[in-house]
């Protein structure tokens, strides 16, 4: 493949928010990395300090993958793929787009991101979308992963930006508590900043599985809390009901500094521990013992991650959490607070520059006209010539290919066949499609079925700026140059703006792209403005804010909230019935989540030899009481399913997850692919669908079913 | 023209269903009067007890946004009680004199505390023969209660029990169901030094087996309750103080047993408030009888939730049903929830639409609520262990084979544990659990959901094992044992590399990766690599 020649660079690492810094060096060969163009070395930095974990050592992989994508595909008539020259292949793109733009209208064009994206992808693509193609439609994965948490967030502070405080603070905390986050899997090295808090005994960890994670309260470090699964709200509830019972609430904070406590305490009142205990599993003296733990001494953080977040009330379950937290006085503090825990490598940056439905540039309202006049002013195009709010990312894809719905759909970053819930309705929505247009650097799932495949480059092959999970504004630099045939997306932007005559300029260079992503955030929530790719080469801890002539805010709220009147909102939530269903025959709550080894839909992970070949396919957690009742033993082949689909994996038996639960990862494709079995439905409030509460059936596959 | 609700209790399910009720009364589709009887909005009553022994504070008990519900127009009259149900002219009559028409009418009246056959207090109280007329004598009639002798059902009740406590005096509770346990053990938390006195063999009879009883009984003694059983209390003495004004000393029992205190809170249980329904003609067994709808078995505009409806299905030969409501705050407010939905099915369609009946599959669970006393139980617990079961296999007339009833036990009184599992086909019919939190809450979730137990019931047992941690019991050393979270890297994998001759952490972590993530585990690959440096001298000389 290529021949690397740039020099060693300092860039980070490809894939989560964590965001760990790395080194790598161009070689020919490594004794230990296969194929690889690169050498990797962890390097020194706040989140990471120097470590890395099994992805982020073998990502060099991905770079010289001989599964990589090297020219733009065109699927021909049979259905095979056929290498094109780039002009062919936008020429096809643009011709496309604009007869179906000017037969069924501009929304008839949908724009799929990803919050992998740099910011300066996420930030060309929303302006792509509503300038060039002057479509609505526009929305991201980040849907199903921050959503909730964000307008939370945004309802309770005025600002969503996932950890309002550096990682570091948390190494000084005596009490940490993570709601439905298996940190030890997903970002391993953030788990060195939770050492502070195991040696008091204060990690505390709520999920229904023993997770990595929840292993780490073992041998008196914390306490695991394992509550029936969509129980966190109730769970929440109750802890709030006990620190006001307990009078362990800080009144003076609750009068300077938030509005609505009334409403809470009310709302509470008819959650008290036993209550509460019957409807989670969580035992009244557990919940006791929490909430005493939580108003402790010492520093107390209060962390969300998507086991508590993709709920259908997913933004009241991150709600209830920030309210603790207010409750307790510990947001906006010197020693305390609240954050989500951002899972995507840019999902922080991702959410803010306009590839959500509803959003422009700097976290803006895209329906607030002094917003859209200046995003307009930014991109030299009239105020009304914007779009308004589009479909989030569930309702988007349910309108592939229907009447009125989107007719051809660009998808960057995202692997929507095995990302997206009810995974089939999504296939059939992609087939639905006139025209599919995938970037990516491999045949992905969602790839499969485009009908122009674009290859793109790779995270130690570009220039660009992510924003990590404590809002820090990083340099993604370039380390190698890209194979010959693949381009960027902020040139294919360009070149189809120039294709479909935009009305606005798109620039090539990212710290260009950069430059007027800063000016269009300016004075929104999310404000880049004081900063440039120049100022960030020099090493600069950048967490914004960052206005012009700031240096930055490592913490956020110390005097005031993001509301006009300054304060935070209580917003008393409240919790839905319970509608389990008895768990007999093996009818079990399907919950989903992630590997060491893998990341997200599994597109990039599962084409590294090390890491497919630790975690080669999917494998579905059972409870050993529960499996033995199914006669199905430890490795043996079934089957889970329920009215959507049915997925065929090999059994795992623990004792680490509840009878009535079953644990599937999400990374795998085809018959292995979770999210065909998970539900549509969403949030009211973020979009974001139900993944962590799905009614299945699991039984042993017989062996006429497994040799057929 | 909105649909005239009148709702005649504002207790928490008059609240909780005026709350539901909410949307559609700012909607301007529905106008509701709200009647409640107490001076005080609603609150709590759950946690009165709390409140009793000063636990919790007032504020705790609020739960309702009574601003939110004057906003939307709900017309509440507190302090205000309905004499009289008027059907023929849809009315209800206020204390005031005041009428009130209704299109639909929700009684919501709750129930009473009982006062039991004592000498020297007068059982004068409310029954469903006398009409009510003030509200402030709902429920004591002229017969107030000599002083130091209360029940807890109201707020005042409370403030009572409150002062006795706060003033270091010496309670009483008669009777030892789960309310009167529950304040027992409060009192006693609170330092107050505190007696039960029943009848029965063992405490909570009605949702307790002998076993689930006996220990209870252990539990609360060992919470420093004298718990005085096999006691009818027959009597009460009092002395007459210098206003003038009886008060009370001590209960005298049928054995002749005398015993003395300060405050005597009466805990009998308690009778649905019936006499507005009964006087109407309406049909009244444990409580107004109401059908699967919630709808009077009468009159189809009248309906009834919480402690004052007994959901059952009309007879066909007009015989009265058993049983009666559950006194638990759970079904009163799913059934206020149910029937406030319902209601705004029926207006937004227009008509009253066929709605299927409101089935409560969670009724039934009992949970004591007390700090360090933990004891749930729900369903059918009182058969024994060995009692043949005479249904088994026998052909019904569905023709369905009857799977037996099955109990399985573990009790250890020393340590104040004790679980009984009592199912069918695999399914709860009952439980009972004591000292056992995490197996009780497991339980409840089984026994509500109606889920199959696991064949093995001792796992259930486990959770609340020092075994439970199944990593926290395991061989730190055993070879599939992740010593690095970071890169997944197991006991086995460092004990190769050390036996290819990588003997520092350092090596290590350059030859596996171990340590080089967030480099918490290097502890860990020290001790792992010592392990395996002095385990192998030690395997060969031993053959000697």
């Amino acid at each position: 493949m290529t021949e690397g020649t740039v020099g060693a660079a300092a860039p980070h690492c490809p894939y989560c928010a964590l965001q760990c810094a790395m080194t790598v060096t161009p070689v020919a060969t490594s004794a230990r990395v296969r194929n690889a163009a690169v050498e990797i070395a962890g390097r020194d930095f706040p989140t990471n300090r120097g470590g890395l974990c099994k992805k982020g050592w073998t990502a060099a992989e991905l770079i010289a993958s001989p599964e990589r994508i090297v020219e733009p595909m065109i699927r021909e008539e049979s259905g095979d793929y056929r290498a094109a020259d780039w002009d062919e292949a936008l020429d096809l793109v643009a011709g496309r787009l604009r007869s179906l733009r000017s037969e069924y209208g501009a929304d008839s064009v949908g724009v799929f991101g990803g919050g992998g994206l740099t910011n300066e992808k996420a930030y060309q693509l929303g302006k792509f979308t509503r300038v060039t193609l002057g479509s609505s439609r526009i929305d991201y994965n980040g849907r199903f992963c921050m959503a909730s948490a964000a307008a939370a967030g945004n309802r309770a502070f005025g600002i969503d930006r996932g950890l309002p405080f550096p990682v570091e603070a948390l190494d000084d905390a005596r009490t940490v508590m993570l709601l439905g986050s298996n940190v030890a899997e997903t970002m391993p090295p953030f788990i060195g900043h939770l050492e502070t808090a195991r040696a008091a005994g204060g990690l505390i960890v709520v999920d229904p599985r023993r997770s990595s994670t929840a292993q780490l309260t073992a041998d008196g470090a914390g306490l695991h809390v394992q509550p029936t699964p969509g129980s966190d709200l109730p769970l929440l509830l109750g802890l709030i009901h006990i620190v006001i019972a307990e009078e362990l609430v800080d009144r003076d904070y609750i009068a300077a500094r938030t509005t609505g406590f009334d409403d809470l305490r009310r709302s509470v009142s008819r959650w008290w521990p036993e209550r509460v205990q019957e409807r989670t599993g969580v035992p009244a003296w557990q919940l006791r013992e929490l909430a005493r733990r939580l108003a402790s001494e010492g520093g107390t953080y209060i962390l969300t991650g998507r086991g508590v977040e993709q709920h259908v009330d997913g933004t009241d379950t991150a709600t209830a959490a920030i309210n603790l937290a207010l409750v307790l006085g510990l947001v906006g503090s010197t020693h305390s607070g609240y954050g989500t825990l951002t899972g995507q490598g840019n999902g922080q940056g991702g959410r803010e520059h306009g590839q959500k439905a509803d959003q422009l540039p700097g976290y803006r309202k895209i329906t607030d006209p002094v917003a859209r006049e200046h995003v307009a002013g930014v991109w030299g195009v009239p105020p009304g010539s914007l779009p308004g709010e589009g479909l989030p990312a569930v309702q988007l894809l349910t309108t592939l290919g229907q009447q009125g719905g989107v007719r051809a759909l660009l998808v960057h970053g995202s692997n929507v066949v095995v990302s997206a819930p009810d995974a089939d309705v999504v296939r059939r929505g992609l087939e639905a499609l006139d025209f599919l247009v995938v970037c990516d650097f491999f045949f992905s799932e969602t790839a499969r079925y485009a009908d122009v495949v674009l290859p793109v480059t790779q995270w130690a092959e570009e220039e660009g700026t992510m924003t990590s999970l404590e809002g820090r504004v990083i340099r993604r630099r370039k380390a190698v140059d890209p194979p010959p045939g693949v381009r960027s997306e902020l040139w294919i932007f360009a070149e189809l703006a120039r294709r479909l005559e935009s009305p606005s300029t798109f620039r090539i260079d990212a710290s260009e792209v950069f430059d007027e992503l800063c000016r269009a955030s300016e004075g929104g929530i999310a404000d880049y403005s004081g900063l440039s790719h120049a100022l960030l080469d020099t090493g600069i801890a950048a967490h914004w804010p960052y206005p012009v002539g700031s240096s930055g805010t490592p913490r956020l709220f110390l005097d005031r909230f993001g509301h006009a009147d300054g304060r935070a909102r209580i917003v008393a939530v409240t919790a839905r019935a319970d509608d389990a269903p008895a768990h007999v025959d093996g009818v079990l709550t399907l919950i989903t989540g992630r590997l060491l080894e893998h990341y997200q839909s599994g597109a990039q992970t599962r084409r590294v030899p090390e890491l497919l070949a630790a975690q080669p396919r999917a494998r579905a957690q059972l409870h050993p009481a529960t499996a033995g009742q199914l006669g199905i033993a430890d490795g043996d082949r079934i089957e889970v399913s329920n009215e959507r689909g049915l997925v065929r994996c090999l059994a795992e038996l623990t004792p680490g997850i509840r009878l009535d639960t079953v644990f599937l990862p999400f990374h795998f494709a085809d018959d292995q692919s979770a999210n065909l079995l998970t539900d549509h439905s969403t949030d009211p409030i973020s979009g974001m669908p139900e993944f962590k509460r799905t009614i299945v059936r699991v039984r042993a596959l017989s062996e006429e079913v497994v040799h057929a | 023209m909105p649909e005239r609700i009148v709702l005649v209790g504002f207790g928490p399910v008059g609240a909780r269903f005026a709350e539901e009720l909410l949307p559609a009364v700012s909607s301007g589709l529905v106008s509701l009067t709200v009647v409640g009887a107490e001076p005080d909005h609603a609150y709590n009553r759950v946690l009165l007890a709390d409140y009793a022994v000063g636990s919790a504070g007032r504020d705790a008990l609020e739960m309702t946004d009574t601003s939110a519900l004057d906003g939307a127009g709900v017309r509440i009259l507190t302090g205000t009680s309905v004499v009289t149900l008027n059907r023929t002219t849809n009315t209800v009559t206020l204390d005031s004199g005041e009428r009130v028409p209704y299109d639909r009418l929700v009684l919501a009246t709750g129930a009473r505390a009982n006062i039991p056959t004592l000498d020297g207090v007068t059982r004068l109280r409310r029954d469903r023969m006398r009409p009510p007329d003030a509200a402030n004598g709902l429920d004591t009639a002229d017969a107030r209660l000599p002083i130091g002798i209360t029940a807890l059902r109201d707020l005042d009740d409370a403030r009572r029990v409150l002062d006795a406590i706060q003033a270091g005096r010496r309670i009483i509770v008669l009777g030892a169901g789960v309310l009167g346990m529950e304040l027992a053990l409060a009192a006693a938390h609170a330092g107050a030094e505190t007696a039960v006195v029943y009848h029965s063999e063992s405490p909570m009879d009605r949702n307790l087996d002998v076993g689930g009883g006996a220990m209870l009984a252990r539990a609360a003694r060992h919470a420093g309750v004298t718990m005085i059983n096999h006691s009818r209390a027959e009597s009460v003495v009092c002395h007459v103080d210098e206003h003038g004004d009886s008060r009370f000393d001590a209960i005298i029992c049928a054995d002749g047993k005398q015993i003395d205190g300060d405050l005597l809170v009466l805990s009998c249980g308690v009778g649905a408030r019936v006499e507005l329904a009964y006087l109407a003609g309406l049909d009244v067994a444990g409580g107004v009888l109401v059908d699967d709808q919630l709808r009077t078995w009468a009159d189809d505009d009248i309906y009834a939730i919480g402690d004052c409806a007994h959901v059952a299905t009309r007879s066909a030969d007009g015989s009265l049903p058993d049983g009666g409501p559950t006194g638990l705050i759970g079904p009163g407010w799913r059934q206020a929830d149910w029937l406030a939905a319902r209601f705004v099915a029926d207006f937004t369609a227009g008509h009253s639409i066929d709605a299927p009946g409101f089935v409560d599959r969670g009724a039934g669970v009992v949970m004591l609520k007390a700090e360090g006393v933990d004891v749930v139980a729900a369903g059918a617990v009182k058969r024994d262990i060995w009692e043949i079961d005479l249904d088994e296999g026998r052909d019904h007339a569905s023709g369905c084979e009857v799977a037996a009833v099955q109990v399985a036990q573990w009790a250890d009184p020393e340590h104040g544990r004790y679980v009984k599992m009592v199912s069918r086909a695999g399914i709860l019919e009952g439980f009972v659990s004591v000292g056992m939190p995490r197996t009780a809450a497991e339980l409840t979730l089984l026994f509500e959901r109606r889920s199959e137990l696991p064949a093995d019931r001792s796992v259930l047992l486990r959770f609340d094992g020092p075994d439970y941690v199944p990593s926290a019991a395991r061989d730190a050393f055993a070879l599939d044992a992740t010593v690095c979270w970071c890169n997944g890297v197991t006991v086995g994998e460092i004990a190769g590399s050390a036996a290819e001759g990588n003997t520092t952490i350092e090596c290590i972590s350059s030859a596996t990766r171990a340590g080089t993530g967030c480099g918490g585990c290097k502890g860990r690959i020290a001790d792992v690599l010592d392990f395996f440096a002095r385990a192998e001298p030690e395997t060969e000389p031993q053959e000697a």
